[in-house]
C-alpha cells in the first residue's frame, strides 16, 4: 500500500509544488486542472509522435508551459482577475482538447499510447518518485535559500519591499506562472504515461486536490509533500479496504475528503489561533 | 411552476443549439420525426453509438422520416431539462433514448407532455401507453462473464489457487448493478466453482481511470485473477493494472477483445444497434406497441459472448474456449435462462 500511496502521490505533488510558487509569488493558479490535462493529452500526443515517452513527458510539460503563459497574459498583462482567469483556463482546457482529439485522431474519446509503456522502477517504485521527491526538496532550497526564490516569496508577502529595491513583481509572478504550468504539465504527463492512454476527465479533481495540498502543507514543499503523501495513503486505503470492509465503497471513497477537509478545518483553526496571539 | 418548466426548457434549447448539439437538419412537417437524446456523449460510448447507429439505420430504410441527436453532455442533472425541452418543443413523433437511469427521469416529462412518445433501450418501464421499453437480459451477460471468469480461474492460464476470487469494478452502485449483475457474476463463478467469491468494488464515478488502477491493483493483489470493469473511462485504469500485472480483464455491453489483446480475454456484448434499429422501425411503421415492455435475452440473440473473434482463439485455452460454447449453447436452447424480471 505504501508503493501505491508513493505512485499516488506523484502527480499530485508536483502539481502542488507548481501551484505552491504562484501562491507564494501571490497569483494563485486556479488553473492547475486545466493544465494537468492538458499535459496529459500533450504527452500522449508527443509520445505517439516521437516514439518516445520522455517526449511525450517533454510535449506534457511544454503543453502546460504555454497554457500557462496565456493565463499569466491574463492575470499579469491584462490585470484580470485571477479566479476568473483560472477557470477560464480549465474551461478552455475542457474545451480545446477533445478539439484538438478529434482533429488529431478522430475521437474526443480515448487516445491510446503506441509505444510500450515501461515504467522505470528503483526499489520497486516508480522512478518519478525520488524524482518528485528531490523537487520537493529542490524547490525548498530555492524558495528558503537563494536569493531569487525570498524574492519571490516577496511578491506575494510584500511587494512594495521589491519596488522599493526597482525590483518588479511581475517579473516574479510570471516566472512562478511558467513554473506552475510547468509542473502541473508534468503532472499531467504523469498520470497519462502510467496509464499508457488519455481519456476525457483524466485529471479527476487532481488539480483542485492539489490547491487544498498547498494549503494543507501549510504553503511550504516539505508539507506539501507530506500532506500529498497524507493524501495519498487515505486515497490507497480507501481503495484497499472496500475489499476488506462491509464499509459501503461509496462511503469508504469519501474518506480522503474527509480527512482532508478535517486538516483544513484545523489548518484554519490553528492559523487563527496565531493570529490572536500575534 | 408549469411556466418555469417551459422557462427552462427553452432555455435549454437555445443553449443546446449554440453549442453545436444539434446534430442533424430538423425535420420537415411531414416526415416522422425522431428526436435521439443522448444522455452523456455519443462519441467513445458504444452504447451510445450503437443507439444512434441504429436509429439512422431506420430512418436511412425508410422514406418517412427524420432524425436529430441531441446530446445531453455528462452532467446528469441536465438530462431532464433536455428531455423536457425537447418535448416541449413539440416537434418530435418519438424519442429515443438509452440508460436506466432514463424511466425515472422521462417519468416527469411524461406527465407535462401527455402527447409525447418514447422508446427507452436498456431500460424497464412497463404500462405506460406512451412508452415502449427494451430492457437486455443483463442477468444473462453477467453469469456468462461470471462462468468464464471461473473457467479462466481453474484452467491453465492462470496460476493455480486454492480459492477462486474474481473482481468486479462498477462506475457507481445502482439497481441493476447491486441487485442483476453482481449477484449474476458471482452465479455465474459458482458454477464453475461453488466455493468461488467475488471481490465487488466501486471508483464513484465513470471516469477517474487513475483510482481504477488503484482499485484492480488491491484487487489483484488480493487474489483476483481477473476483473469484469463496468466503469465508463475507468475500464482504461483497469486495463493499465492488468497490462502491468499479466492478469485479465472482463468487458461488457460491447466487443472489447481489441482494447487490450491478452489482456482483456473475454468480452459479453449486447445488440443495442439491432434492437434499436428494429423498434424504431416499427415505430415509423406505427406497428410499436406501446406501453409494452421488453427484454431480450441470449435466446434471442441480442446478448451474447464474443466467440467469433482471433484475439479469444489466440489468448483462450481451447479447453475454456469449449466449455464456454457448451454453456453459450444451453442458454440459447433455453436450457440454461435466468430471469431478469426486476418489479
Amino acid at each position: 500500500m505504501i508503493v501505491n500511496s508513493l505512485e499516488l502521490m506523484v502527480p499530485i505533488l508536483i502539481a502542488a509544488l507548481g501551484g505552491l510558487l504562484t501562491e507564494r509569488a501571490g497569483v494563485l493558479n486556479i488553473g492547475l486542472e486545466g493544465l494537468i490535462l492538458v499535459g496529459a493529452f500533450a504527452a500522449i500526443v508527443g509520445a505517439n509522435l516521437t516514439g518516445s515517452l520522455l517526449m511525450g513527458a517533454v510535449f506534457g510539460t511544454l503543453a502546460g508551459l504555454a497554457l500557462s503563459a496565456l493565463y499569466s497574459v491574463a492575470c499579469i498583462e491584462l490585470r484580470s482577475n485571477i479566479f476568473v482567469a483560472g477557470l477560464a483556463t480549465n474551461l478552455l482546457a475542457a474545451g480545446i482538447v477533445p478539439t484538438v482529439s478529434a482533429l488529431l485522431y478522430g475521437t474526443r474519446g480515448v487516445v491510446r499510447l503506441a509505444v510500450p509503456v515501461s515504467a522505470q522502477r528503483i526499489a520497486g517504485v516508480s522512478v518519478m518518485v525520488p524524482l518528485a521527491v528531490i523537487l520537493a526538496a529542490a524547490l525548498h532550497v530555492f524558495l528558503f535559500e537563494t536569493p531569487y526564490g525570498i524574492r519571490l516569496r516577496a511578491t506575494g508577502g510584500n511587494p512594495q519591499a521589491l519596488v522599493a529595491r526597482a525590483l518588479s513583481p511581475d517579473r516574479y509572478r510570471r516566472f512562478a506562472m511558467l513554473c506552475s504550468g510547468l509542473f502541473a504539465g508534468g503532472a499531467g504527463a504523469a498520470v497519462a504515461l502510467r496509464l499508457g492512454v488519455y481519456l476525457p476527465n483524466i485529471s479527476a479533481g487532481r488539480g483542485w486536490i492539489a490547491l487544498v495540498v498547498i494549503f494543507l502543507g501549510m504553503r511550504h514543499p516539505l508539507g506539501i509533500l507530506a500532506g500529498a503523501f497524507v493524501f495519498a495513503v487515505f486515497e490507497s486505503f480507501a481503495a484497499a479496504a472496500q475489499g476488506f470492509t462491509e464499509v459501503p465503497g461509496t462511503l469508504l471513497l469519501g474518506l480522503p475528503y474527509l480527512i482532508t477537509l478535517a486538516a483544513m478545518v484545523v489548518y484554519s483553526a490553528l492559523g487563527r489561533h496565531a493570529r490572536i496571539e500575534r | 411552476m408549469k411556466r418555469l418548466v417551459y422557462l427552462m426548457a427553452g432555455f435549454f434549447v437555445v443553449t443546446s443549439t449554440l453549442s453545436g448539439g444539434g446534430r442533424a437538419e430538423v425535420s420537415e412537417a411531414d416526415l416522422y420525426s425522431i428526436g435521439v437524446f443522448v444522455p452523456g456523449v455519443v462519441e467513445g460510448s458504444p452504447t451510445y453509438e450503437m443507439l444512434v447507429a441504429g436509429v439512422e439505420q431506420a430512418v436511412a430504410e425508410s422514406d418517412a422520416a427524420a432524425m436529430k441527436v441531441v446530446e445531453g453532455g455528462f452532467n446528469q442533472a441536465l438530462w431532464q431539462q433536455g428531455l423536457t425541452s425537447m418535448a416541449a418543443g413539440g416537434e418530435y413523433d418519438l424519442i429515443v433514448t438509452s440508460n436506466p437511469e432514463m424511466p425515472d427521469i422521462v417519468e416527469a416529462v411524461l406527465e407535462a407532455f401527455p402527447a409525447q412518445r418514447f422508446l427507452l433501450m436498456d431500460a424497464w418501464y412497463p404500462g405506460n401507453p406512451q412508452v415502449h421499453s427494451v430492457m437486455f437480459n443483463q442477468r444473462e451477460q453477467a453469469f456468462l462473464s461470471g462462468h468464464f471468469a471461473g473457467l479462466v480461474g481453474r484452467s491453465g492460464m492462470v496460476t493455480p489457487r486454492p480459492a477462486l476470487r474474481a473482481g468486479l469494478l462498477a462506475g457507481q452502485e445502482y439497481p441493476i448493478m447491486n441487485e442483476v449483475i453482481l449477484p449474476a457474476y458471482l452465479l455465474g463463478l459458482r458454477s464453475v466453482d461453488p466455493d468461488g467469491q467475488v471481490d465487488f468494488r466501486v471508483l464513484g464515478n465513470w471516469f477517474d481511470a487513475g483510482r481504477a488502477a488503484e482499485l484492480a491493483n488491491s484487487m489483484y493483489a488480493t487474489g483476483s485473477h481477473i476483473i469484469l470493469t463496468i466503469a465508463g473511462g475507468g475500464n482504461q485504469g483497469v486495463i493499465s493494472s492488468a497490462r502491468d500485472r499479466n492478469a485479465y480483464v472482463l468487458w461488457f455491453d460491447s466487443p472489447g477483445l481489441s482494447e487490450a489483446p491478452g489482456v482483456v480475454i473475454g468480452s459479453t456484448y449486447v445488440a443495442q444497434d439491432r434492437a434499436t434499429y428494429e423498434r424504431t422501425l416499427s415505430a415509423i411503421r406505427g406497428e410499436l406497441a406501446f406501453g409494452e415492455a421488453e427484454v431480450l435475452g441470449v435466446a434471442d440473440g441480442y446478448v451474447g459472448f464474443v466467440e467469433d473473434d482471433r484475439l479469444y482463439e489466440r489468448h483462450v485455452e481451447a479447453e475454456v474456449r469449449q466449455a464456454m460454447s457448451r454453456m453459450i449453447e444451453q442458454m440459447k436452447n433455453g436450457d440454461v435462462y435466468l430471469d431478469m424480471s426486476l418489479r
